[in-house]
């Protein structure tokens, strides 16, 4: 081979070797960078979540707020068993935390290789400090938030409590997550080696984390406080298992105070064994409220013009409609009565008879009354719907005026509190309705917020519509007022002063049927100042619920005392002036 | 032969890849730095490796210029010793290591350096590798003139000693592969332009494999590396390959621009030295690299063509030797940072940090634009004295 042709191979050898270094580069840095940018990405991007603060819960102290959900900053310990001391750690970390400690000793030491347990959570600033002082080898520590509660056990299902994960589950930390969580931010950034944030890239995102609302329920600490006391004393009192309490201002929709029991400690959720204590009963448990319905069947005929609390009718003590013969509960009244006696003595055959001049008859349940009782319960008095109260609710069920078999039993059931579900806070509210004047408020349970540290109110509310005129209301409060003590005994409601409301004791439905063994006890009322011929608005709204599975619990001997219990406190706690007689 | 101009390509070429260089290291030396202080906690200046490296272009282009103009002729007189040196110098440096003296620079039980503290330090392989280039072009030039080339004891035997030597050297005791490879591709072409039969050349060739093998299967760290090829990684070898394609690949078309390497922030090892090549992948795009490519290639194709048309054989394989050098450090340089050959821990000539290399290699370059103001216009395709020599050996 001459010289010229080994120089020749010297040059088809660069232009071998150059021509597939840049066809080497033309594929790894033309058709294959989306993978090596993705590649990059992967090693050089960090992205941290920067945790929103959760909302802290605060309830009204008369007209200062105070809080009644806290965060409180909490450690978890962490071991390395390979490197700590096993008998000074367990020594020191049970002399501090025995009662956090979540871990068995023998399982954190026993396990061959084990590198991480946490041993401990929930860890509060004291205990955990005081370990951090002995310096334990292969001990660490997480920070983290947990929820503590100065109040106890106080309205816990109304509140609520936060999981594990830190999202609220139900009452008000359910079904306000989204305001009390706020939003997380997000810290994505190009990094060096080092894990440095850099400044290179244009994908760089910083978004600051929203903290979560400091909530402020209209829900004052006093009444609730008293409310849930009163129902303690029920419970008691009847023998019972169960008892919600609703207080409301009727004048705003506002409520102060949502009771229920038994309760829980929020703080240790997962020893609870029965889930249905964390039902908020007030809104998530529709029932059949009984004879309190009575109010609104007679209100729809007032407002209609078709009867007056002077009325009268015949009342047999019982009526036969589709067939089944439908009894009074109260036995006795016979005859020619007024519609203000068939409610003092909560007649059926009295809200039966509204049901039929409703429909236009003396003794017919008719598709017009059916269609008009359907108006005001589903229309204007809002049964069978959500209320729009911020939580979780149940809907309920008022079924419609042609819909199934049976109208017309179902109607006039329904006249007297049956074959329907309802919510306390759908009665409570449309009864503060019935009772101020007419006007429907859409019923709230925020009050506010706290921004740094000062209460900032929501807006006063406008009513929804009015349901019934402003005469009807007053006719309606005075035939509550005459029920109410009409069957009292005297002295249990104080001298000056105006109350008002019905009872309902109610049928329970087991397997598709009513049972003779068990009735819930309802009652639902309103106070103000005045003697007999008052005309001053209610001031407040209570309504009362007290049950227990397999028992008769009465409206007027089991639900009627707890009534009075809280009004009496409600009368005192408002401040409100007594009539000079 | 009358003296012209000289080939201005070759000179023109070689200021722009130094320039190029030290715009690349203006550009990540801060980053270097700034990973060098938090992972090593040294306390390095911001411009620091831009200053050494403008230290290190000056100098470069200083031995450039000095190569150009000192006159070859009286190169030659001295390359013999240069050789001597380069040898002499690689022994004591392994004596000194194994004293244990800090004047030997060590990493990994590899000794490559005199650390000469404030003077910087000093790798005198890129002496032997100047050493051999002269050396051995003046070897073959003298035995073929003296009809001697294919006599084992005349030529072989120098050859083989001080060849073998080299490889000694560099490959077993400052167990630098990289520049090993280089050895090897200067020793090959000045074998191969020779003129050597290519049964000759095809037996050197194995001998040095063979070597090449025993080198590999005695080391395990060659092994390795050799492995992460294979696809059975270490984890060093392979991460610094990986984040070396990663710098390529995001590159792209143009590059993330100046001063936006984030792979240079401490993920891509040695990312001024051996893996600026990727740095400047990701920096400046396919456009870049193929710009650096094509540098390169010409610089190439022009040593090729000078050699091509010098008369004389030693002259020849001077520039000959510098084009395997050049060409050794690119391919396998390039090729490592794009995975299609194992990694070996070679410089890229004249754009990676470092001054020895720089100012060797410029030296080279320089004498061979020297030796471009001589060549003919036609292309000297078998010099005389090869045809005497046929002649000589078919009257044999």
């Amino acid at each position: 081979m001459s010289n010229r042709k080994r120089s020749k191979f010297l040059k088809l050898l660069v232009i071998v070797a150059m021509g597939a270094v840049v066809f080497r580069l033309f594929f790894i840095q033309i058709i294959q960078h989306d993978e090596w940018v993705a590649k990059a990405a992967e090693q050089q991007t960090m992205q941290n979540t920067i945790v929103a603060r959760r909302g802290e819960i605060y309830m009204m102290d008369g007209n200062e707020a105070t809080v009644i959900v806290m965060n409180e900053p909490v450690w978890a310990i962490i071991l390395d068993p390979m490197i700590a001391d096993e008998e000074r750690t367990k020594e020191i970390i049970d002399k501090y935390a025995a009662e956090q400690r979540q871990a068995e000793w023998k399982d954190v030491f026993g396990t061959e290789g084990l590198r991480y347990y946490v041993v401990a959570r929930g860890v509060k600033r004291a205990a955990a400090e005081k370990i951090k002082a002995e310096q334990l080898p292969g001990v660490w520590f997480q920070e983290g938030v947990q929820r503590v509660y100065p109040e106890g056990q106080m309205a816990t299902p109304l509140l609520g409590f936060v999981n594990a994960e830190g999202k609220g589950q139900y009452g008000v930390e359910g079904a306000l997550d989204k305001e009390l969580a706020g939003v997380n931010g997000v810290l994505k950034t190009v990094k060096d080696v080092n894990n440095i944030p850099l400044t290179i890239g244009s994908d760089n995102v910083r978004v600051p984390a929203v903290d979560g609302k400091n909530i402020v329920l209209s829900i004052d600490r006093n009444i609730q406080h008293a409310a849930e006391k009163a129902l303690a004393n029920a419970l008691e009192r009847s023998q019972a298992s169960h008892a919600s309490a609703l207080v409301m201002d009727p004048r705003t929709g506002k409520i102060w105070a949502m009771a229920n029991l038994p309760t829980y400690d929020a703080a240790k959720y997962v020893e609870v064994e029965d889930a249905t204590v964390f039902q908020n009963g007030v809104v998530e448990d529709a029932y059949e409220p009984a004879s309190v319905c009575k109010t609104f069947a007679f209100a729809a005929g007032i407002e209609e013009g078709v009867m007056k609390p002077e009325s009268t009718y015949y009342n047999s003590g019982s009526l036969t409609i589709d067939g089944w013969p439908i009894e009074n509960a109260y036995k006795g009244q016979y005859g020619q009565i007024t519609m203000q006696t068939a409610l003092n003595y909560s007649l059926n055959t009295g809200s039966m008879q509204a049901l039929m001049w409703l429909g236009g008859s003396d003794s017919q349940i008719t598709q017009t009354g059916r269609e008009k009782l359907y108006e005001y319960y589903y229309k204007r008095f809002g049964f069978g719907q959500y209320t729009g109260i911020e939580l979780f609710e149940s809907p309920g069920l008022v079924v419609g005026p042609n819909e199934g078999y049976g109208l017309n039993s179902r109607y006039a059931n329904m006249t007297f509190g049956q074959n329907l579900n309802l919510t306390m806070i759908q009665v409570a509210t449309a009864f503060s309705a019935v009772v101020n004047g007419g006007e429907y408020f859409t019923p709230t349970i925020v009050a506010g917020e706290m921004v740094n540290g000062e209460f900032k109110q929501n807006p006063m509310r406008e009513p929804v519509r009015q349901i019934i005129s402003t005469n009807t209301s007053a006719t309606m409060r005075k035939m509550l007022y005459n029920t109410r003590q009409g069957r009292r005994l005297a002295g249990v409601d104080k001298p000056g002063y105006y109350v008002g409301g019905k009872t309902g004791t109610a049928q329970v439905i087991r397997d598709g049927a009513y049972v003779m063994d068990e009735t819930k006890a309802t009652y639902v009322g309103f106070g103000t100042s005045g003697d007999a011929d008052s005309s001053d608005l209610p001031e407040y709204v209570i309504m009362v619920k007290i049950w227990e599975e397999g028992k008769r619990i009465e409206g007027e001997r089991d639900a009627m005392p707890l009534f009075d219990e809280i009004s009496n406190f409600m009368l005192d706690y408002l401040k409100i002036k007594p009539k000079e007689s | 032969m009358r003296r012209h101009k000289s080939d201005r390509a070759i000179a023109v070429l070689t200021l722009l890849l130094l320039a190029i260089g030290l715009m690349v290291i203006y550009a990540i030396g801060p980053m270097r730095a700034n990973f060098m202080n938090s992972a090593y906690g040294t306390e390095y200046d911001a411009n620091y490796f831009f200053t050494h490296q403008l230290v290190s272009v000056v100098l470069a282009i200083g031995a450039f210029i000095l190569a150009f103009k000192y006159p070859y002729e009286k190169v030659r007189t001295f390359a013999k010793w240069l050789m001597v040196a380069g040898l002499v110098a690689s022994g004591l440096l392994a004596l000194l290591a194994l004293m244990g003296s800090s004047l030997a620079s060590c990493q990994l039980g590899a000794c490559r350096w005199y650390n000469l503290g404030a003077l910087g330090s000093f790798q005198p392989a890129e002496l032997i590798k100047l050493g051999l280039v002269l050396y051995l072009a003046q070897l073959v030039a003298e035995r073929k003139k003296e009809g001697k080339l294919e006599n084992s004891s005349d030529f072989w035997l120098p050859f083989g000693v001080v060849s073998g030597l080299s490889l000694c050297f560099v490959i077993l005791v400052q167990k630098d592969l990289g520049t090993g490879v280089a050895v090897i591709a200067i020793i090959l072409a000045i074998l191969w332009m020779s003129g050597v039969s290519l049964r000759k050349f095809g037996l050197v060739l194995l001998v040095i494999f063979g070597l090449g093998v025993g080198a590999i299967i005695s080391s395990p760290h060659r092994m390795e590396r050799l492995m992460t090829f294979g696809g059975e990684a270490d984890a060093d070898s392979s991460y610094h390959i990986d984040n070396a394609m990663i710098a390529i690949g995001t590159g792209g078309f143009l590059g993330v621009g100046i001063g936006n390497s984030v792979q240079a922030t401490g993920y891509l090892p040695e990312s001024i030295n051996d893996s600026v090549f990727a740095v400047m992948g990701e920096t400046y795009g396919f456009m870049g690299l193929f710009t650096v490519v094509a540098c390169f290639t010409v610089l190439l194709l022009r040593l090729l063509k000078t050699a091509d048309r010098l008369a004389g054989l030693e002259e020849r394989l001077v520039v000959i030797g510098t084009f395997a050098w050049v060409m050794a450090h690119v391919v396998v340089n390039i090729a490592a940072m794009t995975g299609l050959m194992p990694l070996t821990g070679i410089t890229l000539p004249l754009l990676s940090y470092g001054g020895t290399s720089m100012v060797f290699l410029s030296l080279a370059l320089g004498l061979s634009l020297q030796l471009s103001c001589y060549t003919e216009r036609i292309v000297a395709d078998e010099p005389v004295m090869q045809k005497v020599g046929a002649k000589r050996r078919r009257m044999q």
